[in-house]
């Protein structure tokens, strides 16, 4: 994309303004992270597909840096400098430039340099209710600017784990499971494997350690696998340890003893994941759904009734806010509910904005507890290109 | 501006010697030129071409910028260094020498890790023990995302080496490599494996045009004379694939 105009710069300023104006009238204190932020620690967390995607430096000290590739990690960051125990509440709004490698080249609706209008809220105490603020700010902040028409998306991670919590399956397979979801085909080959005796009994590696191993006696397996190493004249080379080896040994011994999953409890993960519908209709279908199977996710599924309640009373109309199980797949620093602004001039593939509940991100950054934390934040030229209308 | 096409060529070790003699088998002679340092040169029989002698990665980004036509070079670098590399060159033959696959390869005493699918929750537990994720040194960051992310493993961390990637490991630099490897005994002698579905890429060197590149008439009647020459090429004749590194 060519430099831009210092008339495009005034126009996505004042935007900007507008928009920080209705986060700061709500109470969110405007920040200001730092622009360039330490390579390490930034890298570590958003993980390598967004690593991949940003500019990394070394300055002549030598000490790597990055320009940040969005501003939640930063204002994670900000309020842990402030506040190092992490779990105290506190609510931010910020306006800044990110900076991302476009693999398509720096187009408009996909530039390298953007600029995010967002806020955070950490530590509230009541999660479906902070959820419901935040998607209310963000729709009350691009109505504001003067979008008419949009289309609402939800997803919730957080009900996808409470299935899982509540079908009777052992923990190691509940936990691969929820990290598969990111992959719809790792998640489906894994699910075919569990419910297949065959499988689970093959283990592709190793059989003769394998089968020598008593899932029950963990401390007895550790020095069986340390002598399986010994005899075959294997060192032990690098970091990764011998309890990490074991473990892993010790999951493919439990798997060939175990049962297979049911077919019918396959059936249930699999249709939780295709549902996909107006929100209230969504909630009756998984009612139905749930029922059907004996399980009882009514905790959960109020808590998601709750949220959109609480979001009809903040005016938003969530009649045609679509719920889709599948969304939120792509977006892995989310732990529970994710949410998206579309409109029909840029497409589904360029949401307007975008957020979610991010729970295990503070912890991450350094937090020395689990904090909760939900965050959206606005795409500014896409918002711009849709009033002036010049989205593609 | 100039007619002529510009056909670069690895200008050391033993890649520069394999094009020199398999172009010198399809008849093209090839003479260093100009006062130059030996960095330019011509085929007699072709006498539009030009010849530049540059390194073997450098080929490859000159093919991406398109400033040559033509340039012979490993698979294996103009895959890693063009991004969106089929836009941009077209592979023209492959040349039967230089044969090299690029490999994942972890430490052979990890028996719990056959493939990648084994990678993302060795890397979680990973991550819960060491508190970060586990590091692939390589020098084929691109190779490397793309392979990984068609796979399904996110949980890894790139730290780029230069060098003797493979004792990257031993020196507790990273915990897995991705690298070159023909026979794997360097790779064994350094106490590492190939998973079983971790071979990237079976490079070899390759006659690779240049999209970018400025194709005047004299260039493309030039091309179809190289191509002509070549087509009597016994590609692959003299090296075997598992010709020695």
């Amino acid at each position: 994309m060519i430099a831009e105009s210092a008339q495009r710069f005034e126009a996505l300023e004042a935007q900007a303004q507008r928009l920080l104006a209705t986060f700061t009238r709500a109470g969110y204190e405007h920040v200001a992270p730092s622009i360039i932020q330490p390579a390490n620690m930034f890298l570590d967390v958003v993980g390598e597909p967004l690593r991949a995607r940003t500019y990394v430096f070394t300055d002549p000290d030598g000490e790597e840096l990055c320009l940040r590739p969005d501003l939640t990690v930063p204002t994670c960051r900000l309020h842990l400098a402030r506040h190092p125990r992490g779990a105290v509440p506190a609510r931010y709004c910020y306006n800044g430039s990110a900076f991302r490698y476009q693999q398509g080249g720096d187009t408009s609706v996909h530039p390298r340099e953007f600029r995010q209008a967002g806020i955070e809220s950490f530590a509230a105490a009541d999660r479906e209710r902070a959820d419901a603020e935040v998607v209310a700010l963000i729709v009350e902040a691009v109505c504001d600017a003067g979008i008419g028409s949009f289309q609402l998306r939800f997803g919730d991670l957080g009900l996808f784990h409470a299935l899982l919590g509540a079908l009777s399956l052992p923990e190691r397979w509940r936990r691969r499971l929820q990290h598969q979801f990111w992959r719809p085909e790792a998640f489906h080959a894994e699910l075919n494997r569990l419910t297949s005796a065959e499988a689970l009994r093959a283990p592709a590696l190793k059989a003769e350690v394998i089968n020598r191993l008593d899932p029950e006696q963990p401390t007895a397996a550790l020095s069986e696998v340390e002598h399986y190493l010994e005899r075959a004249g294997l060192m032990l080379l690098g970091t990764r340890t011998l309890p990490e080896i074991t473990e892993r040994l010790l999951a493919a011994a439990a798997d060939a003893r175990e049962a297979p999953l049911p077919a019918a409890t396959a059936n249930v993960i699999e249709s939780y994941v295709a549902v996909k519908a107006p929100a209230r209709a969504a909630v009756r279908e998984l009612n139905q759904l749930w029922r059907g199977h004996r399980i009882d996710l009514s905790e959960p599924l109020r808590a998601f009734q709750r949220r959109l309640d609480d979001l009809d009373d903040a005016g938003v109309i969530t009649d045609e806010a679509e719920f889709s199980a599948e969304f939120g797949r792509n977006l892995e620093y989310y732990t529970g509910f994710v949410f998206e602004i579309v409109v029909p001039q840029l497409g589904p593939k360029s949401p307007l904005a975008g957020g979610g509940r991010y729970d295990s991100l503070l912890a991450e950054v350094g937090a020395p507890v689990a904090v909760p934390a939900v965050g959206s934040c606005i795409h500014t030229e896409r918002l711009l290109a849709v009033l002036q209308g010049t989205a593609a | 501006m100039s007619e002529k096409l510009i056909l670069a060529l690895p200008s050391k070790g033993r890649l520069m010697e394999q094009c020199a003699s398999a172009l010198a088998r399809a008849g093209l002679s090839i003479a260093k030129s100009g006062a130059v340092r030996g960095y330019r040169g011509e085929i007699a029989e072709l006498p539009d071409v030009e010849v530049n002698f540059v390194s073997s990665s450098e080929i490859a980004h000159f093919l991406q910028q398109g400033t040559v036509h033509l340039g012979i070079t490993g698979e294996d670098l103009v895959r890693e260094t063009i991004p969106d590399c089929e836009a941009r060159v077209s592979f023209l033959k492959r040349c039967g020498f230089g044969h090299a696959d690029v490999v994942v390869a972890v430490p052979i005493c990890w028996i719990d890790v056959g493939g990648m699918a084994d990678l993302e929750e060795t890397s979680q537990i990973y991550r819960r023990v060491h508190g970060r994720p586990i590091r692939v040194a390589t020098k084929y960051m691109n190779l490397t995302r793309r392979f990984f992310a068609q796979r399904g493993v996110a949980g890894y961390r790139i730290v780029p080496s230069l060098g003797a990637t493979e004792g990257a490991p031993a020196a507790d630099l990273a915990e897995i490599i991705v690298d070159i490897t023909t026979t794997g005994a360097t790779l064994r002698a350094n106490g590492l494996k190939v998973l079983g579905d971790g071979v990237i890429l079976k490079s070899q060197a390759n006659l690779i045009a240049s999209k970018l590149a400025p194709w005047s008439d004299g260039a493309r009647r030039a091309k179809a004379a190289i191509l002509a020459r070549l087509s009597s090429w016994d590609w692959g004749a003299s090296a075997s694939p598992q010709a020695k590194r």
